[in-house]
């Protein structure tokens, strides 16, 4: 029997609101919209309280836009998107992207380094070799499996950002000042698929924030991030009992995520369970069965379930550095906090 | 705080482990509301189509999925274009979703009308799972192609990806 964690959102009932009448608009009122769309893979819901409808609509609309300009340049699959021509000439040439695809490329050297090398987005190949990405490795394309090099944990090579910023960066992936990447080793590719999620959340709450927009929530599949003063109750769910409940966090101002392992009963548990693959030894890791990260933005909380997911017992000073807190499901449906659980969600609170 | 290790978890609140919770409905727009959003300031007229037992079949060749219903929700839009309005399965219940089509069939929008299920991720459901039993590498699923690390895409979203790729068929076939 397997255990994983599921998040859920139970909207409070909306209070004072009133539907229009005649022609006088209720400024006074608060409503709250609710809107979703196919996008990120996942069906992705936006929330925002707003007292113009048509505001709020105008802001979920251009939110909406947000996302689906990050997904289609970070996609690993499209072959026109930034990634995709990344991985097909930066081993040969200096490659300039989009000013977003270099933040989350400068966001994951940032968790590569802090992690001493847990997180890492140059493991597309195993996942493709495991068959999570579509590639000459895929599942059922006949071909044997890779040997793939070892790499290097951490590295020297040093790169200064425009702010006066100085990062390190893998061995294999360069970053240069107007947003040139480079990588060093041929055949390396590179798949956002453990940040961009996150990110595309936070770009969309900015989005909606550059409308006014005080409060809301933007959930895209277990990608959450809760804004402004109001409170959401975010409840995690024991899916191996249908409706019942871990727990309801009462959550405001902040970003909460969950990693699970999608196919835990798929394939006999000795082959590959999940997507999540240890960069140190390359290959396919799972300790725990499902995590729940809490943090100020969805970007850290997606990027730290990884880590929380490959390495629980090293990631902890990680996930102090970044503000965070971490819940886990172990193999045997055991649940686990960080110490600091119960002060961050009530801080949240 | 110091960070040294895990530690059991207990919740705040002691009562609400293994609370039921209920699934909880989400509507998110009505169909004309979901029109607005679409195509803002433009007329809808209703045009609902039953495809023929020859058209389904054509349809469902073309895209690759089966076609459930014959009766076809659809409104003519004024300018050109067609509003469509289409249901699929999630997980457990039915998602009704609206995809406003351009004059030249392209998709233009595509909104969630109506959403009944939990958040949530694929392995939540033990009947569902079992389809997936002895599945190896040699004999993989024709979902691997779907599933992306970006997200592990649910059940859900490649169901709807499905009924849009049935919806422009049916375009092609019954509303050109």
């Amino acid at each position: 029997m397997s255990v994983s964690v599921s998040v859920s959102v139970r909207k409070e009932r909306l209070t004072g609101v009133e539907k229009l009448q005649g022609s006088f608009e209720t400024r006074t009122h608060t409503r709250t919209l609710c809107r979703a769309r196919p996008l990120l893979g996942t069906i992705v819901e936006v929330v925002v309280d707003t007292e113009s409808e048509t505001l709020g609509h105008a802001a979920i609309d251009r939110a909406f836009e947000t996302i689906s300009v990050i997904q289609k340049r970070m996609s690993f699959h499209d072959p026109s998107s930034a990634v995709s021509r990344l991985n097909r000439e930066a081993d040969k040439h200096a490659v300039s992207v989009d000013d977003k695809t270099f933040r989350v490329l400068e966001i994951a050297q940032e968790f590569h380094e802090a992690s001493e090398g847990v997180f890492d987005i140059t493991i597309a190949p195993e996942l493709e070799e495991a068959g999570f990405l579509p590639g000459k490795y895929a599942l059922g394309s006949g071909r044997p499996a890779p040997v793939w090099p070892r790499r290097g944990v951490r590295s020297d090579v040093r790169y200064q950002t425009g702010a006066g910023r100085t990062l390190p960066v893998t061995a294999d992936i360069e970053l240069f000042p107007d947003r040139f990447v480079r990588f060093r080793r041929p055949d390396l590719r590179i798949d956002l698929g453990g940040i961009a999620k996150g990110f595309a959340v936070d770009e969309a709450v900015a989005t909606l924030q550059a409308f006014g927009i005080e409060s809301g929530l933007i959930n895209a599949g277990g990608d959450l991030q809760v804004f402004g003063p109001r409170q959401f109750t975010v409840e995690i769910r024991d899916p191996s009992a249908p409706g019942k409940m871990v727990a309801a966090l009462p959550i405001r101002n902040q970003a909460i995520s969950t990693s699970a392992h999608y196919f835990a009963d798929r394939i006999s548990a000795t082959a590959l369970t999940g997507p999540f693959v240890d960069p140190r030894t390359r290959a396919l890791a799972a300790p725990a069965l499902s995590v729940t990260v809490i943090a100020p933005s969805a970007v850290f909380a997606d990027a730290l379930t990884k880590v929380v997911m490959i390495n629980p017992i090293g990631c902890l000073p990680v996930l102090q550095r970044f503000v965070a807190a971490a819940l886990m499901v172990d193999r045997k449906g055991a649940i686990f906090c960080t110490p600091n659980w119960h002060a961050k969600v009530d801080d949240a609170a | 705080m110091s960070m040294n290790d895990w530690i059991p978890f207990i919740t705040g609140s002691v009562a609400l482990i293994g609370t039921t919770v209920p699934g909880v409905a989400n509507t998110y727009l009505t169909i004309e509301q979901a029109q607005q959003s679409v195509f803002p300031q433009r007329t809808c007229s209703p045009s609902n189509v039953t495809l023929t037992a020859d058209q389904q079949r054509t349809i469902e060749s073309r895209s690759g999925v089966r076609v459930r219903s014959r009766e076809i929700k659809a409104w003519k839009v004024g300018g050109g274009g067609w509003f469509l309005v289409d249901e699929v399965i999630g997980k457990h219940e039915y998602i009704t979703y609206a995809v406003g089509l351009n004059g030249d069939g392209s998709v233009k929008q595509i909104e969630i009308l109506d959403y009944r299920e939990t958040y949530g991720y694929q392995v939540r459901d033990a009947a569902w799972r079992q389809q997936f039993a002895g599945k190896t590498a040699q004999a993989p699923l024709k979902l691997d192609q779907d599933i992306r690390n970006i997200s592990g895409a649910t059940l859900s979203s490649r169901h709807i990806t499905e009924g849009v790729r049935r919806l422009l068929a049916t375009y092609e076939v019954a509303l050109r």
